[in-house]
């Protein structure tokens, strides 16, 4: 069948450089791939298309690119499933990075951010004479995270790096866990402490992208959630973010809902004078919002039946 | 229709224009709501990042409640959706954990079975009631709007969740709605991201930058609102976009339509009767374009 | 046009060249690496079953790992290196598993193994079925700690050969599209297989034999070139390798008959036998009309969802988005493909090539110690402790070797050729269409099973193929990222090795391990006991021998 792909190109060298779009119609069979479509193209249409490109069965991670507007491997994605009903598919290269030619872009972003981590394994004490011992429970859930082929899809469409390129991003924080989570590793306070500062794991917003494009179920957001819960437990609850999930659980243990009022204090802390600048800051914001009758009540009235909610805090608070 | 409704925590808190809208708008199109006044916070993903079968608890002792009423939950936040479908989704697919779930509501004398279903408002709408139904309800189009949607992320992501496979109408539920209204989509790449909220006292700034870029960029596109089923979202466009703006030095003026009050409209309801008066961006462009449109009708 | 300057120069950036590099790093050389795509890119990464070691703590012996790697070889592997290579094992695997390679662990939080091909004791370590994957990140993260310098998405187009040492080499910015000199004392080749000189190939796009071609312009000897492994277990379609762990945790092979067909070929080890013996096996099913559409059926469905989807995850995975199969359901189609080169550039155990300051470790490179065929997670082995070897041997090279003047000029050849690849008439053919064409002859000639008339249509091929290369031109002028340029450079090194496996095959003749031939069905180990060996030439490749190293173990029948 044939189909249209729609490429986002960019020549460095021309005399107008700026991105175009190119349509290129050709003839596939049923079960393509993105990357069987282009590879064609380049084969038989137009040489100087520019991607890259290896393995052909996503374990080396060079092709990720935009499909139809999200980031994916190109061949791990089938054209059928992808096209829209007039078999045209749109192609981009990945976001966030900036573009050196087509459909390839300069990774050096993504590579600085996964050295930021220190991501060897660094043990503590003398190496046993043989392996260490580490039960399958304790290794295996690393496997997954372990399965990052480090393809950038997830920084590609990831919503904070969008806007904040300081943010240590999906695959970094995932590649922090893996060590965090490994028994071997003896630097799991200083990671966790590291982690917990501006750009790391508190940046997150939680948008479930990076879980959504990686091809890989590394599920990068998910990761960072027990980093979050590891380093509070590690002691580094003193930020915003740590602070903020806990002012979220009282409220809510407490009343059966949230006390949107009281959240705020509750976040930056009423007697921390560092809080000062961020209380100060949403005076205006609680102004407007007073003036247009859109402030939260101030009695906060709990739910009927919320001695059940408080029970059912306190008994797996408990277990945990 | 019946529905057990669950209104979410910021529909009675930081966005209280939404909640009445939400009632007149469901009495006018024949949905029953049975509020579930005693079903706690879903957790909003903030608990389940501190202890996920805590939040599993919560949400499945709503859907007990719901199964006991007999009726699918109806939801008016995109994060709500998103929270309640996961832990729905760990529950179906997991015996085990059910029971150990079960085990704990049991002290309530709460059981929950594995067969309640969530629903926003939106999907109901655009499934349970049916664009052509719906068309034939509105008695007010509203041509010369164009509108942007704003989906929210929890009610688009993760697609293991939403059931998307199964109802492949609910990917572009909101532009559906849009056009049924008769108004003009403005379509943009970041009507599936994020608006910031969650990290808004965790990062103030990153969160005004996307609250800027959205709204500036369908502002640039000739938007006239943006239409958005999360109130969190809606809290984050709306409330905090005059300091976004400040912040990134730029103008920015985009309204932020509730998607109740969007259908509100068209169903015949004023703006007063909707609430636009509370927003903090004022809708006075969009309501003096109905205005008009009222005018000309008459 | 920039120079550097390294005491050792690592060219590759997969397992064997990031191991040779830190060995290199470690023993205080100025070492770093150069590699046309970035190293966690490198095809080690589709290495998937796992890596073989003897352990002494566990009462395993390395003879036996050796006998076995001998006896897998045909009695063609060098029996000296195969002893160093299977000696080392042991301690090179705990080392891997301190850098911090999530291997599986047994019930007793030990290292776990599992059975592979040739082999009667599972002594094959693994990570699910992505062990290489694994390997090499850690790898990886390693060489990101040592803050090695690398030269990444740089081409190397010629070795520079100063009073017949090597002294470093020119390469392409890709980039930029500049040409640099980079001087090294010493330079480790590391560049891998040359798979894409046969389609289908389970190889990614980029095993184009680079750092074999570039020893063989330069005068190095080549060894065993006829000796390539057709993997029996690639998928149907694109030949992605399904991992020989499938077996090694019970698959089955079956015929349209649905028999085990393995019980005729090889009545003990069945389906682990010898990878060889077991894609001669599968063809001639296929050949003999018991195929299905041109494969014959991996059956795991017997294995149970758990196995499946805990040890064999990823071939789970291409199983269902290649060709819709879901592992623990059906069977699914598979059949012989081209995967992995016995031959390469002639070493000796610590990587020392026939040129002085020219080192070679990993496929690229021939020891001996898979002879005429490789046993499954051999190959990884094989690049971590020769590897390391060869790191540490050119590092200590070079702090022996002499300074030595390596003018600007080198580069002026390379930059001459580019220019007249631009510049040529243009016309109709295109690399991408030769490349196709070398890689079908080859599938067709030179492939599982071979006879004379064919090796000599297909070496005429070859060299058909090989005068359209003359004249074709690159299309695209572009300097940055022109991946026209890299494909053509390539294609001309692949062009080059093609033509030496021709000629090797010809050369052979008996059939011994991968190397089988219907017209001479039998091994003789009287007159062919002996490596072949290939030098460039005005005239072509030109065949020698060398005597293959017999320690402990004289040839036997080999039958499985």
């Amino acid at each position: 069948m044939q189909v249209t792909l729609n490429i986002k190109r960019f020549n460095p060298e021309s005399e107008q450089p700026f991105p175009y779009e190119e349509e290129f119609n050709v003839e596939v069979e049923e079960h393509f791939t993105v990357l069987d479509s282009l590879i064609k193209v380049r084969e038989e249409i137009d040489e100087s298309l520019t991607l890259r490109c290896s393995c052909r069965a996503s374990i080396c991670g060079s092709c990720s690119m935009r499909v139809q507007g999200h980031a994916k491997l190109a061949c791990k994605t089938k054209i059928i499933e992808v096209m829209d009903s007039e078999k045209r598919i749109k192609i981009e290269p990945m976001t966030n990075q900036p573009v050196v030619k087509d459909l390839v872009v300069d990774m050096k972003l993504f590579w600085d951010k996964i050295r930021d981590v220190r991501p060897w394994l660094q043990p503590e004490g003398p190496e046993p004479e043989n392996e260490y011992i580490a039960s399958n429970e304790a290794m295996i859930h690393l496997t997954g995270v372990m399965g990052c082929i480090m393809c950038g899809a997830c920084v590609s469409d990831c919503t904070v790096l969008e806007v904040d390129n300081n943010f240590l991003g999906p695959a970094a924080l995932a590649k922090a866990y893996r060590f965090v989570g490994d028994p071997r590793d003896g630097a799991s306070k200083d990671r966790l402490k590291e982690l917990s500062k501006y750009s790391g794991i508190w940046d997150c917003t939680r948008c479930y992208e990076c879980v959504e494009v990686c091809p890989k179920g590394v599920a990068p957001m998910e990761r960072i959630m027990v980093l979050r819960d590891k380093a509070i437990v590690a002691g580094f609850d003193g930020n915003y973010g740590a602070r903020h999930t806990e002012a979220f659980s009282s409220l809510v243990e407490h009343s059966g809902w949230l006390d949107e009022l009281r959240m705020i204090p509750k976040t930056f802390g009423m007697f921390n004078p560092l809080s000062l600048g961020p209380l100060m800051g949403m005076i205006p914001v609680g102004l407007r919002a007073f003036r247009r009758g859109k402030m939260p009540p101030i009695f906060h009235k709990s739910i009927p039946g919320v001695k059940n909610v408080r029970r059912i805090f306190k008994k797996l608070e408990a277990r945990k | 229709m019946k529905y057990a409704f669950f209104p979410g925590c910021v529909s009675r808190g930081g966005a209280p224009e939404l909640y009445p809208a939400v009632i007149k708008v469901c009495d006018r199109l024949g949905i029953e709501l049975e509020e579930m006044y005693g079903a706690s916070c879903t957790g909003s993903g903030i608990l389940q990042e501190k202890n996920e079968f805590l939040g599993d608890v919560l949400n499945a002792r709503t859907f007990a409640m719901a199964e006991r009423l007999g009726l699918t939950i109806m939801n008016i936040c995109s994060t709500c959706q998103g929270v309640m479908s996961q832990a729905n989704k760990r529950l179906k697919d997991n015996p085990d954990r059910l029971r150990e779930v079960n085990d704990i509501l049991n002290e309530e004398g709460l059981e929950y079975k594995g067969t309640a279903e969530i629903k926003h408002l939106l999907w109901v709408m655009v499934e349970d009631i049916g664009i052509e139904e719906l068309k034939k309800k509105f008695v007010r189009l509203l041509p010369d709007l164009k509108l942007a949607p704003f989906y929210g992320c929890y009610i688009v992501r993760p697609s293991w969740a939403l059931e998307f496979e199964s109802h492949p109408g609910r990917e572009d539920s909101l532009e559906a709605l849009i056009e049924a209204v008769g108004a003009t989509v403005v379509d943009f790449a970041g009507k599936t991201r994020c608006c910031g909220f969650p990290i808004l006292t965790i990062n103030e700034k990153n969160s005004l930058s996307m609250v800027a870029k959205h709204t500036s960029d369908v502002q640039n596109l000739g938007a006239d609102a943006m239409v958005t089923p999360c109130p969190l979202c809606h809290l984050n466009l709306d409330s905090f976009q005059p300091k976004a703006a400040t912040q990134a030095g730029i103008k920015i003026h985009m309204p932020i339509l509730h998607l109740p009050q969007l259908i509100g409209l068209a169903l015949g309801f004023t703006p007063k009767e909707m609430g636009l008066g509370r927003h903090i961006v004022s809708p006075k462009t969009v309501e003096k374009k109905i205005a008009d449109i009222t005018a000309t009708r008459v | 046009m920039a120079v550097y300057e390294h005491d050792v120069l690592v060219v590759g950036a997969g397992l064997a060249g990031m191991r040779a590099t830190i060995a290199a790093i470690s023993s205080g050389a100025n070492a770093a690496m150069i590699t046309k795509v970035h190293p966690v890119r490198s095809h080690s990464n589709a290495a998937q079953g796992g890596i073989n070691a003897a352990l002494t703590s566990r009462g395993d012996t390395w003879d036996d790992h050796a006998l076995a790697t001998v006896k897998g070889s045909d009695y063609l592997g060098d029996q000296d290196a195969i002893e160093v290579m299977c000696s080392e094992a042991g301690d090179t695997l705990i080392e891997l598993e301190h850098m911090g390679v999530i291997f599986n662990r047994d019930d007793d939080g030990r290292l776990g193994t599992r059975r592979f091909g040739g082999q009667s004791v599972a002594r094959t370590f693994f990570v699910a079925d992505i062990t290489g994957q694994a390997l090499l990140h850690v790898l990886y993260e390693q060489i990101i700690k040592s803050e090695a310098r690398i030269y990444e998405e740089w081409f190397v187009t010629s070795l520079v050969m100063i009073d017949g040492q090597c002294r470093g080499v020119v390469a392409l910015e890709l980039m930029t599209g500049q040409i640099h000199l980079i001087k090294a004392k010493a330079v480790i080749l590391a560049t891998g297989g040359c798979g894409r000189v046969y389609e289908p190939s389970t190889n990614g796009l980029i095993v184009t034999g680079d750092g074999i071609a570039m020893a063989y312009r330069a005068g190095a000897t080549l060894m065993d070139m006829e000796m390539i492994q057709y993997h029996p277990t690639t998928l149907k379609g694109n030949g992605v390798l399904m991992t020989e762990a499938a077996r090694g945790e019970g698959a089955y092979l079956l015929n349209s008959e649905g028999d085990r067909f393995m019980e005729k070929y090889a009545p003990n080890m069945m389906e682990l036998a010898s990878r060889d013996v077991v894609s001669r096996a599968e063809q001639t099913e296929i050949n003999e009309g018991r195929g299905v559409d041109g494969c014959v059926l991996l059956d795991l469905r017997h294995l149970g969802r758990e196995v499946i989807e805990t040890k064999l995850s990823y071939i789970n995975e291409v199983a269902l988005d290649f060709v819709n199969v879901n592992l623990a359901e059906q069977p699914v189609p598979i059949r012989p493909g081209c995967h992995y080169i016995m031959g390469g550039i002639k070493t000796d155990v610590d990587g020392v090539t026939s040129i002085p300051g020219l080192y070679a470790a990993g496929e690229c490179a021939n020891v001996s110690v898979h002879g005429g065929n490789r046993l499954g997670a051999n190959s990884l082995l094989d690049t971590i402790v020769f590897g390391r070897r060869s790191g540490l041997a050119a590092t200590a090279y070079a702090k022996e070797i002499g300074e030595s003047r390596v003018p600007e000029s080198v580069i002026d050849v390379d930059v001459q050729y580019i220019k007249t690849l631009m510049s040529r008439e243009s016309s109709n053919d295109s690399w991408a269409k030769i490349r196709r064409e070398m890689g079908d002859s080859m599938n067709e000639h030179v492939a599982v099973f071979r006879n004379e008339e064919g090796m000599q249509a297909g070496l005429k091929n070859i060299i058909k193929l090989k005068e359209r290369f003359s004249r074709l031109e690159v299309k695209d002028h572009s300097e940055v990222f022109n991946t026209s340029l890299l494909f053509t450079l390539e294609l001309g090194y692949m062009l080059d090795l093609a033509e030496s496996i021709c000629v090797s095959a010809l050369s052979r003749k008996e059939s011994r391990g991968a190397h089988f031939r219907i017209d001479m069905p039998e091994r003789d180990d009287k007159n062919w006991l002996k490596h072949t060996t290939v030098h460039i030439s005005p005239d072509g490749p030109k065949i020698d021998y060398l005597p293959v190293v017999i320690t402990q173990w004289e040839p036997q029948v080999r039958s499985y």
